[in-house]
């Protein structure tokens, strides 16, 4: 179990340098585009896109920022022998888990909202990719797909709340 | 000799959910009765108990957390120990949680009833760990202390026969509650003058004293109507102001002293440490005094994109579907002015599809909100939002109605009732309208998508925020001038979090969702039917037209345009927020009447005509401006009084007006 808290810092880090990185890029895309400032992406490019693809979302990145002090907060807790740490590895693990879920609900919307017209018999002018999704495989996704295995370190409450 | 007493009256009293019931149905088996409070809609169950030659009648009080009179059922409560005089209460206290509990204990004892603890759930506490010495609990208060476990009946008949006990003796035996001697000496002050009225007839004296230093309204108003309260309501404004200027505020320094007390008391008698439970040690996280708001907001921005970007094939596919069946429909009448009126492109198809394309929206918004509910994470999001609201002037309770507000103001409207204080209710109510409702999100969204693109989310959600501010700022005007006034404290229980339901969230979605197609099918196909009929009539041969801008609608649009020229709003735009008086939903299906098109088109055509500054003012003006005529009827009701009804509607416009008109003055300001 120990090695849960190296890397509850680790997630920790990376959502709140992903969280920094989208308000930057929400910053220079919304309010100053007149500056000329390059947008930051910290990922691999893969099909004409960033993996993660931190696309310009400043309220986005503000609320990934959160995510990450909350972990910092188990962490902190945890050197502390605090036994609340275990109450925001929880939270901080829900949340991380909801934002996965709703980069997969975009990327499945986007897919459904190009191709619906096909029902009718409509053609479909520009077919999805994904350099073309508005968000991608964002931070959501892939930092939640790291933060997934914190299940284990909290699945005691999670029985405890949810019996059976 | 002690008198022997064939009759014995008892109430129960204790906070919710401390097994209050369970004592009450183990002691009265079938002899109760459940009936009402005379006046009020509260349960009252009574019963009766036989021990040896003793009839024992007991009554059960509504579950209270204090007896400060801030709701009904403590006032019930309150008042029965006072008048009803029972010859013994049995106060029910949670073992497993001492320090919540025994401030009910504590006022109990000021108000002089004779009382016996049953310390009850026991079990649960020595479960977490906790030791408690009873017999120290008991010289600490001075009132007898019997441990029970309600459901296995233990300590149940030592309860009884420590209740006859009590009964049948004259003394009173709890401590006097003394408070820090800077508060003493003007609890002793109030006394002196109280005891020179007719006021010490009727009720303890030093219970009056610290009630009016809290400033009990119910107290103040009852002792006003006593021989000689005028005077002792005429010092206590005085001694509050000398209490205000030298030490605070009274009922704060009252409620922190009994609190200092009960820790005191705690620290003495009880030992071990409390083991956290899973949603005690969420609790923590989700509270955290820094943490705690912005996760609320991070819940809150998750649950508008999941609506929003999860929704947005269903809506589109709706959209195009109505467009379609308009199309297919045409001439199907026969008859031109009929067939144009309901398929044409200023048709009622039209508008009555550009708002039912929203249906998903709505439905997977009022769903993600279900989830939350029913999680148990609501209750603490309204604990968590309390201490901003009561410095921005608004009671924790209006949490309720405000979140409520995000699907229908008139539903909110109602809920205010749970807010007892009745300044803090009318602020409330005035200022609930200004909360985005489902109907004016369906505008917001079909315009957001075409100006702000994939960042509509957000440009909504700061139209949602833009609401709050408003909120909190017409709040702290009203606070400050004719609602003057602190919000009175805010008291929840939190239930235990548990996985939500989906089937539990589908059912509440259809039962919101479903109001929406009511609307639908009443009043705004009625308005739309209105604003065809006037928009296919010519204003000055009163004949059909198929050109809008010669219709009476136009006409009616340009003879309001001069008061809107500031606003830079075109004669649509001024007939669809008119119409939006009816319900806000028809905004957006009269402008797709209006301009000609359908739920696609209408924002692409605005957007050839405005530019995202422009269109955002509108936004802040429809979000802002006069509640729908539903809303103004509820107003109307829950305040009984037109002034405030038409203060509502007269200040809404105003503050539209100048919202609208500073978006254009700062956005053009900064770009141009």
């Amino acid at each position: 179990m120990k090695i849960v808290y190296p890397v509850t810092i680790v997630i920790s880090f990376l959502y709140i340098l992903y969280g920094l990185i989208q308000v930057y890029n929400g910053f220079v895309e919304w309010w100053l585009p007149w500056t000329g400032l390059e947008k930051i992406q910290l990922g691999v490019k893969l099909a004409g896109t960033y993996i993660p693809n931190s696309f310009p979302e400043p309220f986005s990145g503000i609320f990934l920022i959160v995510i990450g002090l909350v972990f910092l907060k188990a962490t902190y807790l945890y050197f502390k022998r605090d036994e609340k740490y275990r109450g925001y590895l929880l939270v901080g693990w829900i949340l991380a888990i909801m934002m996965l879920v709703l980069n997969v609900v975009v990327i499945l919307a986007d897919i459904l909202d190009t191709y619906y017209p096909l029902l009718w018999g409509e053609e479909v002018e520009e077919g999805w990719t994904l350099a073309g999704d508005a968000w991608g495989i964002a931070p959501h996704l892939v930092i939640g797909v790291i933060a997934s295995p914190i299940y284990f370190a909290v699945k005691d409450l999670i029985r405890e709340l949810i019996p059976g | 000799m002690a008198t022997i007493r064939k009759f014995i009256k008892v109430a129960l009293a204790g906070n919710p959910n401390v097994g209050k019931s369970v004592i009450f149905n183990n002691l009265t088996g079938s002899r109760q009765h459940v009936g009402n409070w005379p006046g009020k809609t509260v349960d009252k169950k009574e019963g009766f108990h036989r021990y040896k030659d003793k009839e024992i009648y007991i009554v059960d009080l509504p579950g209270t957390y204090s007896l400060t009179a801030l709701s009904v059922e403590e006032v019930i409560a309150r008042e029965y120990i006072i008048y009803e005089k029972p010859d013994v209460v049995i106060n029910i206290v949670d073992a497993s949680n001492l320090e919540r509990n025994l401030y009910l204990t504590l006022q109990l004892m000021e108000l002089g009833a004779k009382i016996v603890v049953a310390l009850n759930k026991m079990d649960l506490a020595e479960k977490e760990g906790l030791i408690i010495d009873v017999d120290r609990l008991e010289n600490e208060l001075g009132i007898p202390i019997i441990p029970t476990v309600a459901p296995k009946k233990i300590g149940l008949d030592k309860l009884i026969k420590k209740t006859v006990e009590v009964a049948e003796s004259h003394k009173y035996s709890g401590k006097i509650i003394r408070y820090p001697s800077e508060i003493e000496k003007y609890i002793r002050l109030l006394e002196s003058i109280i005891s020179e009225t007719e006021i010490k007839r009727i009720y303890r004296v030093r219970w009056v004293a610290v009630k009016l230093l809290e400033n009990d309204s119910d107290v103040i108003e009852k002792i006003s109507k006593v021989e000689g309260g005028e005077k002792v309501l005429e010092k206590l404004s005085e001694i509050r102001r000398d209490i205000e200027n030298k030490l605070g505020d009274p009922e704060i320094l009252i409620a922190d002293a009994r609190y200092e007390l009960i820790k005191d008391i705690i620290s003495k008698t009880v030992k071990g440490v409390k083991k956290l439970t899973a949603s005690d040690l969420i609790d923590h996280a989700i509270l955290d005094k820094y943490l705690g708001i912005p996760i609320f907001l991070t819940i809150l921005w998750w649950m508008f994109q999941f609506a929003f970007i999860g929704s947005a094939p269903f809506c589109d596919f709706l959209g195009d579907l109505f467009v379609y069946i308009g199309t297919s429909l045409e001439g199907l009448t026969g008859i031109p002015y009929i067939d144009y009126l309901l398929f044409g492109e200023y048709g009622i198809i039209q508008g009555l599809g550009a708002i039912l394309s929203f249906v998903p929206l709505i439905m997977m918004l009022y769903f993600a909100l279900a989830l939350f509910e029913d999680s148990g994470y609501m209750s603490r999001a309204a604990f968590v939002m309390d201490r901003p609201m009561k410095k921005l002037g608004l009671s924790g309770r209006t949490i309720v109605p405000m979140i409520m507000g995000l699907g229908c103001n008139v539903p909110a409207i109602y809920a205010t009732r749970i807010i007892p204080d009745e300044r803090d209710r009318l602020v409330a109510i005035l200022t609930n309208p200004l909360i985005t409702c489902g109907a004016r999100l369906v505008l917001f969204s079909a315009i957001a998508a075409a100006f702000f693109g994939p960042f509509a989310g957000d440009a909504v959600l700061s139209l949602y925020l833009l609401g709050y501010v408003m909120v909190f700022l017409v709040a702290i005007v009203l606070r400050n001038t004719i609602l003057r006034g602190r919000p009175s404290p805010f008291v929840i229980e939190f239930p235990v979090y548990q996985k939500p339901s989906f089937k539990v969230a589908v059912v509440r979605m259809w039962d919101r969702g479903s109001l929406f197609f009511k609307k639908a099918g009443s009043v705004i196909l009625i308005g739309l039917l209105v604003i065809g009929l006037l928009t296919i009539t010519d204003a000055s041969t009163f004949m059909f037209t198929d050109n809008p801008e010669t219709s009476i609608i136009s006409a009616i649009g340009r003879f309001f345009q001069p008061i809107f020229v500031p606003l830079g709003w075109d004669w649509r735009l001024i007939v669809a927020a008119i119409f939006g008086f009816v319900a806000k939903e028809i905004v957006l299906g009269a402008s797709a009447m209006l301009y000609g098109v359908g739920e696609a088109e209408i924002a692409d055509m605005m957007a050839s005509m405005y530019d995202p500054i422009d269109i955002f003012g509108y936004l802040t003006f429809i979000q802002l401006y006069i509640p729908c005529i539903v809303t103004i009827a509820a107003i109307k009701q829950e305040t009984g009084s037109w002034r405030w009804t038409i203060f509502a509607v007269v200040y809404g416009i105003i503050l539209a007006y100048i919202v609208n008109w500073l978006v254009l003055i700062i956005g053009h300001g900064i770009f141009g």
